[in-house]
């Protein structure tokens, strides 16, 4: 088990032992994982599956450091979650992950550009181009200076996802990130997805959507909070558009 | 700043409520600041430490005497041979005092004098010189000001018959005096018929010290059981004892007042918190630490209170002459210099107060805020 990242960044980023969480409400006791073990390399594409109420979105929860685990090991880019304390989270959360809501989770009082800045204002960073390519990837150039409200579902999306961008995490996990949209906007995020991923971002997405699922280079199914068979290896890719930018 | 913009009605009513905490803070420190200034400058100005008046009602007297008005009663002139008999008395300064009402609302106040009154009156400056004869008269500088009287000038004087020449002019003194006209003594008594009596004496002493038994003395002495004896020093310690009791009722209220300020932006800011626990998991889960959003909270609830004590000062500071001429309608005894001061001093230590305001009352809605998980 290893508490400090390695100079040179170690294929594998993400190592889960007998990951298990369970939730207390009240007197009663919840376990929504139980036992979960799997890797997952650098530039990786997996879906996480399943039902609703197997465990997904705890995992993810789990995965993306806002929360840690009940039992097992947990290995981030080299950081055991478990062990760390919440400012030592908050700073893996800062550097290493950038989380994709389906809800989008856009400030309504901020602008696109500054809602994008967001994560580097926090990491005591102001990198103004950056921000500016971002937008332009994702193809928000010209609303860098609308408010979400002024937004359609799919600009709010990869608004979020220029977002969790910009302080260029090596880990990028995303909760139902077509959930709100249409099937056409859907798409788009996707490919938008495909890109980065292509780029070398890895990519862990939960999702309910098969199209999603499959576009995924492996899938970890869930039931019932546990893992269910062998990984499925990289499967064909569907056709989607291209993202914008 | 933005975050002002998302509920613009229950920001308003919020920053309202510190506005108005604030301004009563800045207008009670205002009022008690300049009253007490007010209370030692009119006392320096007198030039007595004790009057001796008819009598009566000493408030009331005392307030006749300082700021000129018509007397229900008078002392006999011979009383101030017993006055000036009394062995710690080094000046005793007869005075009759007659207003006569003018057509503009405000009153022409006569005051018959001797050479007396200048040995109280040390900071006065003369141009001209003191009434030498009866148709002469010393005129107060806004009386001049007014009439556009000048030296030598032949004037009418409402309420006396007859043309009187200016003999000499007062410059400004910031106190009552500045609105009197002043006579002989005799002349005085002769044309308003008020032969051998007197509307007040001011005494000065040789030794301020030694106020209690003079005052003993003069009480004492024959004409005494008809006069009052009214220590000057005793009685603005007196008015400033019912103004500092005054001011504590308004200081708990003031205190209420911003502990009730205090209370709803914590509240305000709460209900905001409620309504914004999923942006703050948000921002928790892109990279907030917990002191990241406490500080946003707790900075909103301070700007809160800036902004609610930055409208509350400036309405403070418009709102003082209103403040200044109602307090005067119902006060018994107001001094002559303005009674609500506002000065930077009292500007300091309201934005300070806001400050700390602000600070106490964004602690519980920060703390909470910075411990909502990603």
């Amino acid at each position: 088990m290893r508490n400090k990242p390695d100079t040179e960044p170690h294929p594998i980023l993400i190592q889960a032992e007998g990951l298990s969480k369970v939730y207390r409400r009240g007197s009663e006791t919840v376990a929504a994982l139980h036992g979960v073990t799997f890797e997952i390399r650098r530039g990786e594409f997996v879906a996480i599956t399943g039902p609703s109420g197997s465990g997904k979105t705890t995992l993810l929860n789990l995965l993306g450091a806002m929360d840690v685990p009940t039992a097992g090991t947990l290995i981030l880019d080299g950081f055991d979650v478990a062990s760390l304390t919440e400012s030592g989270r908050t700073q893996l959360r800062r550097h290493r992950v950038g989380f994709v809501f389906q809800h989008f989770g856009l400030v309504p009082t901020l602008t696109v550009e500054e809602n994008v800045a967001l994560p580097a204002f926090f990491a005591r960073r102001n990198d103004a181009r950056q921000v500016s390519e971002l937008l332009e990837t994702v193809g928000l150039g010209h609303r860098r200076n609308y408010y979400p409200s002024e937004l359609s579902g799919g600009e709010m999306q990869r608004a979020a996802i220029a977002r969790a961008l910009v302080n260029r995490p090596p880990l990028w996990p995303a909760d139902e990130p077509t959930g709100n949209l249409d099937m056409q906007t859907g798409l788009t995020v996707l490919g938008l997805f495909r890109r980065l991923n292509a780029d070398g971002l890895t990519v862990l997405v939960v999702t309910h959507n098969d199209v999603i699922a499959s576009a995924a280079n492996r899938r970890l199914d869930l039931r019932d909070g546990r893992l269910m068979g062998p990984d499925t290896g990289p499967t064909s890719m569907p056709r989607v558009p291209a993202g914008p930018g | 700043m933005k975050e002002f913009r998302r509920r613009p009605v229950r920001t308003g009513i919020t920053v309202f409520g510190v506005a108005v905490a604030i301004a009563t803070l800045a207008s009670l420190l205002a009022f008690e600041r300049g009253y007490r200034r007010g209370l030692v400058s009119e006392l320096d100005r007198l030039g007595a430490h004790i009057l001796v008046v008819p009598k009566g009602r000493p408030f009331d007297a005392a307030s006749i005497a300082l700021h000129g008005a018509n007397w229900p009663c008078y002392l006999r002139e011979s009383y101030l041979r017993e006055v000036r008999s009394v062995p710690d008395v080094a000046t005793a300064a007869p005075a009759l005092m007659q207003a006569t009402p003018l057509e503009d609302g405000r009153s022409m106040v006569v005051v018959g004098i001797t050479g007396d009154y200048l040995k109280l009156k040390t900071g006065w400056t003369l141009e001209g010189h003191f009434p030498a004869s009866g148709l002469d008269v010393l005129v107060g500088s806004d009386v001049a000001r007014r009439r556009g009287w000048r030296l030598g000038d032949t004037v009418e004087i409402p309420g006396m018959p007859g043309s009187r020449t200016v003999s000499g002019l007062l410059a400004p003194t910031g106190g009552a005096d500045d609105g009197f006209v002043f006579v002989p003594l005799e002349e005085a008594q002769r044309i308003l018929g008020r032969d051998r009596v007197l509307t007040h004496i001011l005494v000065r002493l040789k030794d301020p010290e030694a106020l209690d038994g003079a005052v003993g003395r003069l009480r004492g002495c024959n004409a005494g059981m008809d006069m009052n004896i009214v220590p000057l020093t005793h009685l603005f310690r007196t008015i400033q004892a019912m103004i500092r009791s005054t001011r504590g009722w308004l200081g708990a209220v003031a205190f209420m007042a911003l502990l009730a300020a205090m209370t709803g932006v914590s509240n305000s800011i709460l209900m905001v918190l409620s309504e914004r626990t999923r942006e703050v998991g948000v921002l928790r889960a892109i990279g907030a630490s917990p002191g990241d959003v406490f500080r946003l909270f707790w900075l909103e609830t301070l700007l809160t209170c800036v902004l609610g004590g930055a409208l509350g000062l400036f309405a403070a500071m418009v709102a003082s002459r209103g403040v200044e001429s109602w307090l005067r309608s119902h006060m018994p005894f107001a001094p002559t210099d303005p009674l609500v001061r506002m000065d930077p001093l009292i500007l300091c230590a309201c934005l300070v107060g806001t400050v700390l305001m602000g600070s106490l009352a964004g602690l519980l809605p920060a703390w909470r805020a910075s411990h909502i998980p990603p």
